[in-house]
């Protein structure tokens, strides 16, 4: 059978609509830059003695008008495609990007609640909730939320398993059909297959669900590092603070990419070097709870106890089973090789968020609020977590988004070198070093996991750019 | 510098006789995403050639907006919605950004509160000063250095050379806001606008400052545009004022009439909430004004201030826009209000309750030669290189009794925070000794003292906006204190607690769920005042707690804080500079130069001769609203010195006005001896008794 084509039956009347569209775009584009040139402006609003507004509309309002909508029309484009997928009972009527929209089905349900509820409520939401006023954000967290429920229902997307193999489809182009599908079998490969014949599109999916495992939570064990080494070096200062930044400047100094291939060097595996330092980074996360309850609750032992046992619980827990995969229940584990690849993001990660830490508590130590904590007898501990960290974290917050994109392309980078994660790992670095070999006849198998990666980390990028800009708001 | 060659294309004739600013009607409004915000609404005003116009009003009254219209720069939510300004004749609202460029430096200079704001630190200021007139007139370097040069010894800047060379964080800030005062007449402008340009420098400087402006306005012919929320220093400078309030002109007139025969209620109010020489917390509280100034999208129709005016009538003040009237009988004299030719504006101020002086009681702190050293070195990491000393605290002797107010006076780099910092505990002493109830706590830092100790001493700081962690409630963060200080079985014993700590500052109940961006100001720093006495202080240091607070404002608040010190028997050191709220509200002064204690004795000591020098200095420097008061005209020369390189001998000898009636150089090579005049008031000064005895009191009041 003859593969389905990308844009089905609807491709015959939108795709010319969308080509008109990108048309228009750039005629617009170039139309704005040439008036410029020439000393044409935009109309300014005019305030009448009324107090209404008038805006006087000159060509380069009429140029941008006319960009605006064709990228509205360019969107809406794509939104049938999806609807016809949806919709279209044949496989050749969907096309590849309207089977891909019929897949990712859950994933839009979901969406789509949650955008509605979340604007529906964003005055009562915090920061959270200003996300929604800036378009930009609301780009971003669709991107980011778009890839964490492909992540969380990929079992319901993906066509086939993401190892499984069937060697008549191995390089075969997007949309073409299984030779002998079984009963129940999804009849194609949407978007074609790779060079052992697995399918490309379920091994994006899944790959979603394998960076999503590890960034955001190497990121966060980096925060805590960070934080609370970060922490007294800003608010002590002398000596220690010194002596860490200098150690923090060390590591960063280390090429990173030499650094993993010595940590995933088999002797110094085995002489279990990234155990160990698995052991001591992994103890901060319980530390910094420890400390956090102790100074808050030091004067009400009850629940000082309760808190500080409940967390050392739980951490310990998680401890044994994340550090030295000995959890005694067997429910938290941690394979060797992702353990090394979390150990090595968390390590070249943590001193540049030490170093931001650092920088915002030497600001904000000077506050009277500070002094004031300190005149009433607080502690160290207590100023440091409870008076300086919760003001710090508008930037820190951003940070953190801005550093799950750098996490994941590092861990596309380690993919792409084949360290750390196993080899039939759908994981997206691993997939676009997998297809780089026969990139020049067959590209389709390395494209998709880089557009993945290229529109993760984008989406990151404009969230923290629309947390920075509504956080500056009040 | 006046006869440079005109430029052939100005926009504005070089001489006009007519008025140099005429504002007429203007209305400035701000657009956001919600609302449109009227800023400023039917504001007119015109100044004449050489005339110099302040315009007074509260934080958020709309003064600076008018400035900016002035200058046209309003941002890109600003607009202005109605009205004209005129410049020469000219309606800067019709000028096109070309010709604007012209007119601003040029015709128009602005200078701002923050000298070091306007100065580009990267640059040095001999080239920004030449950088004006080369942009605006077209003149060679060598012309433009000499003219710089001029006009830095005419700001009366030591070694002018020196000064050119240098880049501006060399300099103190004095010297820094004189560069910017160098800056904006660098082009000789016809009109000077300056937004509160004394704001951020000490009483001293401020005072030397103002002089300077004084000065050079009436040398170059200057018309000025003076924006302050200080009537006094308003009284030193200007000729006319304007009174504003939330957005509207609401008294103009020339300074005699507006401070003698006021016709505005809000005019009166404001000169009942500052305190003046004569007034007295017992005899004559202050009287705040009431209820809060309006957000400028919940103005209340009618009279703006109606809602807060004891002369207020129903259905007469609310019902229509008020228009300016002229008061009749004065020069341009105008009021926006109704009533003002039925209000009695000679009727004596309404007694207020006035109260029982409260009965000192036992000596509660008494400080013993406190000596605190810093040492700097040069070299943190390896602790080599010289290190220096700061020497923040000098031999400081001082007792303070219980429900006594003792003021701590001096101006920054005195040592009255590391003074506080010790007291507190966050410092331990160099030497010395300091008792709170015969225990000794000098050596003792805050983490080893019981919790009774640290819940006597408490501090309220200055900054309104920085007092509270902007991220936890208001409630939580008073509980927290009581938490700390052990007070309270449980957390609803605490929760009560912290309920009638809100009550003692009167703010309302339902603030404790508030979270403090949602508070005033004012209402911050009474949270702050609340914190301070969770765990039942007893020693209160207060660090300018109502400096950064508007004056009604700050009126409310040191009645507050008073009224608390009455009923809980409280020991406050009251940390300020503003001298007229010291002699207002203090029992005993101390005054403070270079860490050293220059002068301490009862308020009424302090404030009559004989004084220290400094002291005198101070008093000639406090401007005070009252056109009756007559000063002693005394500027300092120079800047304080640094603590880190303190001169020889008496610490104010380089600044001193009567070194010359100390025989032989005894200032410049011994530290002063401390020494009684009279009973319980001490000086640490050289001069002989008989030259004491014949100084002149700085302030006397008309006999009238």
């Amino acid at each position: 059978m003859e593969p389905i084509t990308w844009t089905g039956s609807f491709g015959a009347f939108l795709n010319p609509l969308m080509l008109a569209a990108v048309v228009v775009f750039f005629a617009g584009v170039v139309a704005n830059f040439a008036m410029n040139l020439v000393g044409l402006r935009a109309g300014e609003v005019q305030i009448n003695p009324d107090h209404t507004l008038t805006i006087n509309r000159t060509p380069v309002d009429y140029a941008l008008m006319a960009m605006k909508y064709s990228v509205l029309l360019f969107l809406a484009c794509w939104a049938l495609f999806v609807i016809g997928g949806l919709t279209l009972p044949e496989y050749e009527q969907k096309g590849i990007i309207g089977a891909m929209g019929q897949r990712f089905l859950p994933v839009w349900i979901a969406l789509i609640v949650m955008f509605a509820l979340s604007i529906r409520f964003k005055r009562k939401l915090g920061l959270y909730g200003k996300l929604f006023d800036s378009p930009i954000g609301m780009v971003g967290f669709g991107l980011v939320m778009f890839w964490m429920f492909s992540a969380i229902f990929a079992d319901l997307i993906i066509t086939h398993g993401p190892i499984d193999v069937i060697s008549q489809m191995r390089n075969e182009v997007p949309g073409s059909f299984l030779p002998s599908p079984d009963e129940g079998d999804f009849p194609l490969y949407i978007l074609g297959g790779d060079n052992l014949g697995r399918d490309v599109f379920s091994r994006m999916v899944m790959g979603a669900r394998e960076v999503l495992k590890i960034a955001p939570a190497a990121t966060l064990f980096a925060f805590m590092v960070g934080i609370t080494l970060g922490l007294p070096a800003g608010y002590f200062g002398g000596r220690l603070d010194t002596l860490l930044t200098f150690i923090a400047n060390l590591v960063l100094a280390f090429p990173v990419i030499l650094l993993f291939y010595l940590l995933v060097t088999p002797e110094i595996v085995a002489a279990g070097i990234p155990t160990a330092m698995a052991a001591v980074l992994f103890l901060f996360p319980i530390i910094f709870f420890v400390v956090l309850w102790n100074s808050r609750y030091h004067m009400q032992p009850q629940k000082r106890l309760l808190y500080i046992s409940i967390s050392l619980v739980i951490g310990f827990w998680l401890y044994s089973g994340l550090a030295f995969n000995a959890d005694p229940l067997g429910i938290i584990s941690m394979p060797g090789n992702i353990l090394i690849v979390f150990v090595s993001v968390v390590f070249v990660n943590s001193p540049t968020v030490f170093r931001i830490v650092r920088g915002i508590v030497l600001d904000i130590k000077t506050r009277d609020y500070v002094a004031a904590g300190q005149t009433r007898g607080e502690g160290p501990w207590y100023i440091m977590l409870w008076e300086i960290l919760p003001n710090a974290r508008g930037p820190l917050i951003v940070d953190f988004c801005l550093r799950i994109g750098y996490t994941t392309i590092l861990l596309g980078t380690l993919g792409f070198f084949g360290l750390g994660v196993s080899p039939e790992s759908p994981d997206w670095g691993s997939t676009i070093n997998e297809g780089r070999r026969l990139l020049t006849i067959y590209p389709h198998p390395a494209l998709p996991p880089a557009l993945a990666l290229m529109s993760l980390v984008l989406g990151l990028n404009l969230l923290a750019d629309g947390l920075r800009e509504e956080s500056l708001k009040d | 510098m006046l006869d440079q060659a005109p430029e052939t294309n100005a926009v504005v004739p070089e001489r006009y006789d007519g008025p140099i600013l005429e504002i007429e009607n203007l209305s400035i409004s701000f657009f956001t995403r919600l609302r449109e915000i009227p800023a400023v609404m039917d504001f007119s005003t015109k100044v004449m050639p050489g005339e110099a116009m302040g315009l007074v009003g509260e934080s958020g009254c709309g003064k600076s907006t008018v400035a900016l219209g002035v200058m046209q720069d309003l941002g890109v939510n600003g607009r202005i919605v109605g009205g004209s300004i005129k410049f020469k004749g000219r309606n800067l609202n019709d000028m096109s950004a070309e010709e604007l460029r012209k007119i601003r430096g040029r015709e128009i200079a602005m200078i701002y509160q923050e000298p070091m704001a306007s100065l580009n630190p990267a640059m040095k200021i001999g080239r920004q000063l030449m950088e004006v007139p080369m942009i605006h007139e077209g003149i060679g370097e060598k012309e433009a250095w000499q003219r710089a040069l001029e006009v830095v010894s005419d700001v009366r800047l030591p070694d002018p050379e020196r000064m050119l060379r240098s880049y501006p964080h060399q300099l103190s800030g004095g010297q820094q806001q004189r560069i910017v005062i160098a800056m904006a007449l660098m082009a000789n402008p016809s009109l000077l606008i300056l937004d509160e340009p004394t704001t951020a420098l000490d009483v001293t400087v401020e005072a030397a400052v103002v002089d300077l402006v004084k000065d050079l306005g009436r040398k170059y012919g200057t018309s000025m545009l003076f924006i302050s929320h200080n009537l006094g220093l308003v009284l030193e400078t200007c000729d006319r004022l304007c009174v504003m309030y939330s957005g509207e002109a609401v008294e103009t007139g020339s300074i005699e009439d507006v401070f003698d025969k006021m016709q505005h209620p809000y005019t009166q109010a404001l000169f009942r909430s500052i305190p003046l020489p004569g007034a007295d917390k017992n005899a004559r509280p202050l009287k705040a004004i009431p209820g809060n100034f309006p957000l400028p999208h919940e103005r209340p129709s009618g009279c703006n201030f109606g809602p807060r005016c004891d002369y207020f009538e129903a259905g007469r003040c609310d019902a229509q826009d008020i228009p300016m009237s002229r008061v009749p009988g004065n020069d341009r004299h105008e009021t926006r209000c109704l009533r003002f030719e039925e209000i009695d504006w000679n009727a004596a101020v309404e007694a207020s309750q006035s109260t029982e002086r409260t009965e000192k009681g036992d000596v509660v702190l008494r400080v013993e030669n406190l000596k605190k050293y810093y040492e700097v070195s040069a070299n943190k990491m390896f602790g080599g290189g010289e290190t220096r000393v700061v020497k923040a605290n000098e031999t400081i002797s001082f007792e303070a009794r219980e429900s006594e107010t003792l003021a701590i006076v001096g101006e920054s780099g005195c040592g009255k925070s590391t003074l506080a910092k010790v007291l507190m505990g966050l410092e331990t002493a160099t030497d010395g000794h300091v008792f709170l109830d015969n225990l000794g706590i000098e050596n003792t830092p805050i983490e080893n003292r019981d919790t009774g100790t640290v819940s006597s001493i408490q501090m309220v700081f200055q900054n309104p906006f920085d007092t509270l962690n902007p991220s936890m409630t208001v409630g939580r963060q008073i509980i927290r204190a009581l938490e700390v200080f052990g007070i309270g079985e449980n957390d609803d014993d605490r929760r009560k607690r912290m309920l009638e700590l809100l009550d003692l500052v009167k703010l309302p109940r339902a603030f404790a769920e508030r979270m403090p961006r949602q508070l005033s100001g004012g209402q911050k720093q009474r949270v702050g005042i609340a914190r301070a006495f969770a765990g039942g202080a007893r020693i209160v240091v207060a660090d300018e707690p109502v400096s950064a607070l508007d004056v009604s404002v700050q009126a409310a608040v040191t009645d507050l804080l008073m009224e608390i010190q009455r009923n809980e028997k409280t020991t406050l050191l009251f940390i300020s500079h503003d001298l007229s709220i010291v002699r207002y509200l203090s029992d005993r002064v101390m005054v403070m130069y270079l860490g050293h204690v220059v002068e301490i004795g009862e308020t009424n000591q302090v404030f009559s001769p004989p004084y220290h020098p400094y002291t005198e200095a101070l008093l000639s420097a406090v401007p005070i609203a009252d056109t009756s008061v007559k000063k002693q005209h005394i500027v300092l020369e120079g800047d304080i010195p640094s603590a880190m390189n303190p001169p020889p001998g008496c610490p104010f000898q380089t600044r001193c006005r009567w070194k010359k009636d100390v025989p032989g150089n005894l200032c410049e090579t011994e530290i002063p001896p401390m020494r009684t005049l009279a009973e319980g008031h001490q000086i640490k000064c050289h001069l002989a008794a008989d030259i004491l005895d014949r100084m002149e009191p700085v302030i006397t009041m008309d006999a009238d």
